[in-house]
């Protein structure tokens, strides 16, 4: 019992470890640098600690300094407690979405059997919608209560955002769970292990339309309506300064991080290496006995299932400096008149095909 | 009345269903990043010593200006060490922003001395406005516009520049005093 509460905390910890302590401040730093090399410039590099540059890696540490230091504003005729609520409310979804993300698979280590995810729900992926789905009242309420015209109107963009791609992106995921025949996430990923049994093979038009609507979700370009800067000043958290802002700010990284943890798991295998099985790296290493084996597939399998995240994020970051802004109409048209009609059919094909195979 | 712009655009049908398009733009900026990336990591290395990001390092690199460029206007000083200016006053004159004072001095009959020559020449560098007047004026080859452009102070007395620190020697404008010579083309008639 204690032992699997300790296994439990430990997991907890790698994973906010992970998000909060390294991909949040990471990304900030990667998103400028990115831009940067993108663009033939070089970029954030001139914080030093002792004439030590690191890249401009401390740029990170200079940005939450900033952010710890800076005056919390709240403007005049703003609902205070709203104010300082919404940003609380729309990074703790993007964090507890984590809890049923599956980084590993089982694992038999020491006699016991250890499953790399914090919860294994049985409607992981309907968890991650719900909880993904609160983090919405964040932003509404951020613009609401700041009492400004720009950002309540990106706030309602938010919200109209929201409603129009959460239906496609629950309709991509429908085909994905016919498929698998299951809501878990484990259990989704341990179904990937044979190379052409990956979500991209099988579900090819829904892992377009997924990460449509989940860089729409996210508002990012091009879908940043939002916080459009040169529209909006700057959308939803114009009149925040500090941490509060800088809460936002994690909040999207975070969410960035979900979107390629998610899309890793349904449609690029999870933690699987194409052609090489759980069984076959442990037998490798069976000479070390059967924890070090189990151990040894572990850390690779954690290695491989966040560098597909890596990849993701990297491949979210080059779309968002490709393209350039959509404008509303556009992305209502995107979303109701292609997205859902393709996801529907989406759904229909991979019925007939099922019904056809069975 | 909604009124229709006409951009003279027709898309093909490729480019209307818009992936391969994204998928084109992916490729351009991803070719960029990978080039420049593994272009950086020999460079910081110390291995090559060109690399393809021109970026320039601003206060520690500095580019070099073309010789058009209007920097502070200085004095030229020529190989006697004397200034080329007689204070004739034709700079103060063409000065669109009344920068410039000269105070004259004349020869009062001594052996071995010019003319005439500014006592005094003041510029005040926070009313200048670098337009080059003061050169194109000059008949004297006295008055040129340098490429210094960084001078900052701390108080508006310290930025009326005085002879000592408007005295740059010939040798120094050279390239410029062949450039105005060309533009000008003063001395080719």
């Amino acid at each position: 019992m204690l032992v699997d509460i300790l296994i439990t905390l430990l997991k907890i910890f790698f994973i906010l470890g992970v998000t909060v302590g390294f991909f949040a401040p990471i990304l900030t730093w990667v998103e400028r640098k990115q831009s940067a090399i993108m663009q033939d410039r070089i970029g954030a590099n001139r914080a030093d600690i002792l004439g030590f540059r690191a890249l401009g890696l401390f740029h990170c540490i200079a940005d939450a300094l900033k952010m710890f230091t800076k005056e919390d504003f709240i403007p005049r005729g703003a609902n205070k407690i709203l104010h300082t609520l919404s940003p609380i409310v729309a990074v703790i979804p993007a964090i507890v979405t984590f809890a049923v993300v599956p980084f590993g698979g089982e694992y038999n280590l020491f006699g016991k059997q250890v499953n790399l995810v914090i919860s294994d729900l049985d409607v992981g992926i309907l968890f991650v919608f719900a909880v993904a789905s609160l983090a919405t009242y964040g932003y509404v309420v951020a613009g609401w209560s700041s009492n400004n015209n720009w950002s309540l109107l990106g706030s309602m963009r938010t919200a109209s955002q929201m409603v129009s791609y959460e239906v496609t992106m629950g309709l991509t995921i429908i085909g994905v769970l016919m498929v698998y025949g299951t809501m878990r996430l484990t259990e989704i990923g341990a179904a990937q292990e044979n190379f052409f049994n990956w979500g991209i093979f099988l579900q090819p038009l829904g892992f377009f339309m997924f990460l449509t609507a989940a860089i729409a979700e996210n508002k990012r370009i091009p879908f940043d309506n939002p916080e459009a800067e040169s529209e909006l000043v700057a959308g939803y958290f114009t009149e925040y300064s500090g941490l509060k802002f800088g809460m936002f700010f994690m909040a999207e990284f975070i969410e960035m991080v979900t979107i390629a943890a998610l899309v890793t798991i349904l449609f690029f295998g999870g933690w699987q290496i194409p052609f090489v099985s759980t069984e076959s790296i442990t037998s490798l290493f069976d000479f070390l006995g059967t924890t070090a084996s189990n151990a040894i597939a572990m850390l690779i399998h954690v290695g491989v299932f966040f560098g597909k995240v890596v990849f993701f994020i990297w491949f979210q970051m080059t779309i968002r400096w490709t393209l350039p802004r959509f404008r509303y109409d556009q992305i209502m048209n995107l979303g109701w008149k292609i997205l859902l009609p393709l996801s529907l059919i989406n759904v229909l094909v991979t019925g007939a095909v099922i019904l056809a195979r069975s | 009345m909604a009124y229709y712009v006409n951009r003279n655009i027709k898309l093909t049908w490729w480019e209307r269903i818009y992936i391969p398009e994204i998928l084109r733009g992916m490729y351009i900026t991803s070719r960029h990043f990978f080039l420049n990336l593994f272009g950086f990591i020999p460079y910081f290395l110390g291995k090559a010593k060109n690399r393809t990001i021109f970026t320039v390092y601003y206060p520690e690199q500095i580019v070099e200006y073309p010789v058009a460029y209007r920097g502070r206007p200085v004095l030229a000083v020529n190989e006697n060490d004397r200034l080329n200016c007689v204070a004739c006053g034709l700079c103060e004159a063409a000065c669109p922003a009344y920068c410039i004072e000269i105070l004259p001095a004349e020869n009062s009959g001594k052996q071995n001395e010019v003319e005439r020559w500014p006592k005094e020449f003041t510029i005040d560098m926070a009313i200048c406005i670098f337009c080059g007047f003061c050169e194109e004026a000059c008949p004297e080859e006295a008055i040129f516009m340098s490429n210094e452009c960084e001078f900052d102070m701390l108080d508006r007395k310290q930025m009326k520049y005085g002879i000592d620190k408007l005295s740059k020697t010939t040798e120094e404008l050279k390239d410029r005093i062949e450039f105005t010579r060309q533009i000008t083309g003063k001395w080719n008639y």
